[in-house]
């Protein structure tokens, strides 16, 4: 079954969405669903053009289609366990909190905290995710635990902060503090970073591209080429400010 | 008329021991503060009745109809914003969260563009402080880290540091090691007794170099971190180490400087790292003189201490997303009310350039900038001048701040306690 919503025309377009209502389970039962537009509650219907298409005995079998202006709608995908969510264009904050299951598609750009302590699944964003991508929320101990995100273009800061599981892989730069506070899980930068790693407990960190600001307490403790791509890299033990039981590894800058 | 042991509103010392000389409704001379409370007793020039702005200019009216107006522009809003606070008393900031959870609002305060990153901080890994009479009477070193406290707290040094006697400190000046850490040389760096200057954005980069060198990991360490020599860095490591008792203030250069949060939170690291070996504590130099008090009103009513969203009914905090600023910025809010500060003169222009285009109502003593901003001004009493009422210094000690001139103005809180019926039917918080 596809469920397509088109965005409507709003008179505040500014004025945020919360529509964590939106998941391919709560489409089995149909689409009278609730979202919130600033203070106001609305129903989806107000805010959006629906379109059904087939039928579905169960979640797995459901794909939502979100098209037109959707850059303001926040929390598409939170606790989402199944099925399949696909975003025509830019998407707002917290798309896939949560996310334990299914798959996540941006065709465009996604806003602050995608995939947001997501528990496994697949988030495919195919344009640039704002800051705190693949991160926890305010003093959580623990940020992603698992599954995969995958930034097709750039991120902005603390990209995987608090990263205790999964994987998250960016083919394009991060901004400041990637990997900040990692206690696990599999960090991978093709482009450049900013002070990756900082006070990292754990997990490995793999950067392809150049380092800025690599911090004082890393300590070199070898030289290795890594099994993938056959790139040479140093490896970094850190981060030595707390018990430093990270893995950072850096492509050489020059030959090995 | 003298009145003695008053409490400066101004900043976040809260000196009470000042000495007023009032004439009428005048303070005419202000005995044992600094120039900013003489200035805040001294300069107390106000609007005499609340303004409207018109096509032409501004038209003055009663207290009655720009409370009305104000009552229906955030009945009509779809994400109104209520900002400031920090220079008010917390029985107005009080009734302010019950605005916000009313009309489903976003409430936040100053701590937004100063220490809300030293809360987030603290709530990632703890607060090791302590009161100021605890550094007064007990610190043999003092670290005052991106801040210039000569300037900014004219009298923190002199109450409770570098020139304070305390109990097991007979002798401040020579018993009291003063460091300053900051980007350039300042009036505090000039009287310290070892002034150490980072690189701009390379504060991160030392705390985690001291971090390390505490731990007994200065092997790891380069000869140079962020424009520091590691001998500096191992100097101010062993002074401290060997201090009987170390206390941190830290300022907007740390909050505020790239890294923002993450910083004061390595600053808490090496805290309790330090306190392996001796006691030492920090503490952050709160600006506004009842910012701490709006972060206390604040958690004890929503539970968060500042950037609190009741759109959904429920309090949501998420500094980033639903901070002043941000909210400003990405053009969210319809309808602003901004109480006792002046966003208008500190926030981002695409911040401010977004309060003239909304429905912007100000309800603060002063005119100020925001005011140009605003659609309705309401001039209100100064906590602290001709207003009594409970502020929190910046080490979380309650003091209540005592009214020494009549002015006839009304209280902020009575005034947001009239908004508050006019939305509720007249019920009352």
């Amino acid at each position: 079954m596809k469920v397509i919503l088109e965005s409507k025309v709003r008179k505040k377009p500014t004025i945020p969405i919360e529509a964590e209502a939106i998941i391919p389970r709560n489409f089995l039962k149909g689409t009278d669903l609730v979202v919130y537009e600033g203070n106001k509650e609305r129903t989806l219907s107000e805010l959006f053009w629906i379109f059904v298409e087939g039928t579905a005995v169960s979640p797995e079998n459901i794909e939502v289609v979100l098209k037109g202006d959707t850059s303001r709608i926040k929390r598409v995908g939170e606790y989402m366990d199944t099925g399949s969510i696909l975003i025509s264009g830019d998407i707002g904050m917290h798309c896939g909190n949560f996310m334990s299951g299914g798959t996540i598609e941006i065709l465009g750009n996604a806003d602050a905290w995608l995939g947001r302590e997501m528990r496994g699944g697949t988030i495919l964003c195919r344009g640039n995710a704002g800051h705190y991508c693949a991160t926890g929320y305010r003093g959580e101990k623990k940020g992603m635990l698992g599954g995969k995100v995958e930034v097709f273009g750039n991120t902005g800061d603390f990209c995987a902060e608090y990263l205790a599981g999964g994987e998250v892989h960016v083919h394009g730069s991060t901004g400041d503090f990637p990997g900040i506070e990692m206690r696990g899980g599999q960090l991978t930068i093709e482009g450049d970073a900013t002070r990756p790693c900082a006070n990292m407990k754990g997990g490995t960190c793999v950067i392809l591209g150049k380092v800025h600001e690599m911090l004082p307490t890393f300590e070199r403790i070898d030289r290795i080429v890594l099994p993938e791509t056959k790139i040479t890299a140093d490896v970094y033990k850190g981060d030595v400010a707390n018990r430093g039981k990270g893995s950072l590894m850096v492509k050489c800058p020059g030959p090995a | 008329m003298i009145v003695n042991d008053v409490v400066c509103p101004f900043c976040g010392c809260l000196c009470d021991d000042l000495e007023l000389e009032v004439k009428g409704d005048r303070v005419v001379r202000v005995q044992n503060g600094c120039s900013l409370a003489e200035a805040t007793f001294m300069n107390d020039t106000r609007l005499p009745a609340p303004i409207r702005r018109t096509t032409t200019g501004w038209k003055e009216i009663p207290y009655d109809e720009a409370i009305k107006e104000t009552a229906d522009i955030l009945k009509d809003a779809d994400r109104p914003l209520l900002y400031g606070w920090s220079s008010t008393h917390g029985e107005a900031q009080s009734v302010g969260v019950h605005i916000a959870e009313l009309m489903g609002a976003v409430i936040d305060n100053t701590s937004t563009v100063c220490h809300g990153p030293s809360i987030l901080a603290i709530q990632e890994v703890g607060h090791p402080g302590c009161t100021l009479g605890q550094v007064k009477n007990r610190a043999d070193v003092v670290i005052y880290w991106g801040c210039n406290p000569v300037e900014a707290h004219p009298r923190h040094m002199s109450r409770y540091t570098t020139y304070a006697t305390g109990f097991f400190v007979p002798d401040a000046q020579r018993d009291r090691t003063v460091i300053v850490v900051d980007t350039r040389r300042n009036n505090s760096s000039d009287i310290a007794d070892e002034f150490v200057q980072i690189e701009p954005g390379g504060d991160y980069a030392v705390l985690s170099a001291l971090r390390a060198i505490v731990r007994g990991k200065d092997s790891v360490i380069p000869k140079k971190v962020a424009g520091i020599e590691k001998e500096q860095l191992i100097r101010v490591a062993e002074i401290c180490t060997k201090a009987k008792f170390g206390a941190i203030f830290f300022g907007l250069g740390l909050t505020m400087s790239r890294g923002k949060y993450k910083n004061v939170r390595n600053a808490i690291e090496l805290t309790d790292e330090l306190n392996r070996h001796t006691k030492f504590v920090i503490s952050p130099m709160r600006g506004h003189g009842n910012v701490y008090g709006s972060n206390e009103v604040f958690t004890w009513m929503t539970g968060y201490p500042f950037a609190v969203d009741f759109a959904r009914g429920i309090a949501f905090y998420n500094p980033g997303e639903t901070t002043a600023v941000d909210i400003l910025r990405r053009g969210e809010c319809d309808a602003a009310l901004i109480v006792a500060s002046d966003p208008g003169a500190n926030f981002p222009r695409i911040a401010a350039a977004h309060l003239a285009k909304i429905p912007t109502v100000v309800i603060d003593p002063h005119v100020n900038a925001t005011t140009s901003l605003s659609r309705i001004h309401i001039p209100c009493t100064a906590a602290g001048i001709d207003a009594a009422g409970t502020a929190y210094r910046m080490d979380g000690v309650p003091i209540r701040l005592k009214k020494v001139i009549e002015r006839g103005y009304p209280d902020d809180a009575e005034i947001l306690k009239k908004i508050y019926d006019r939305l509720n039917g007249s019920k009352g918080p």
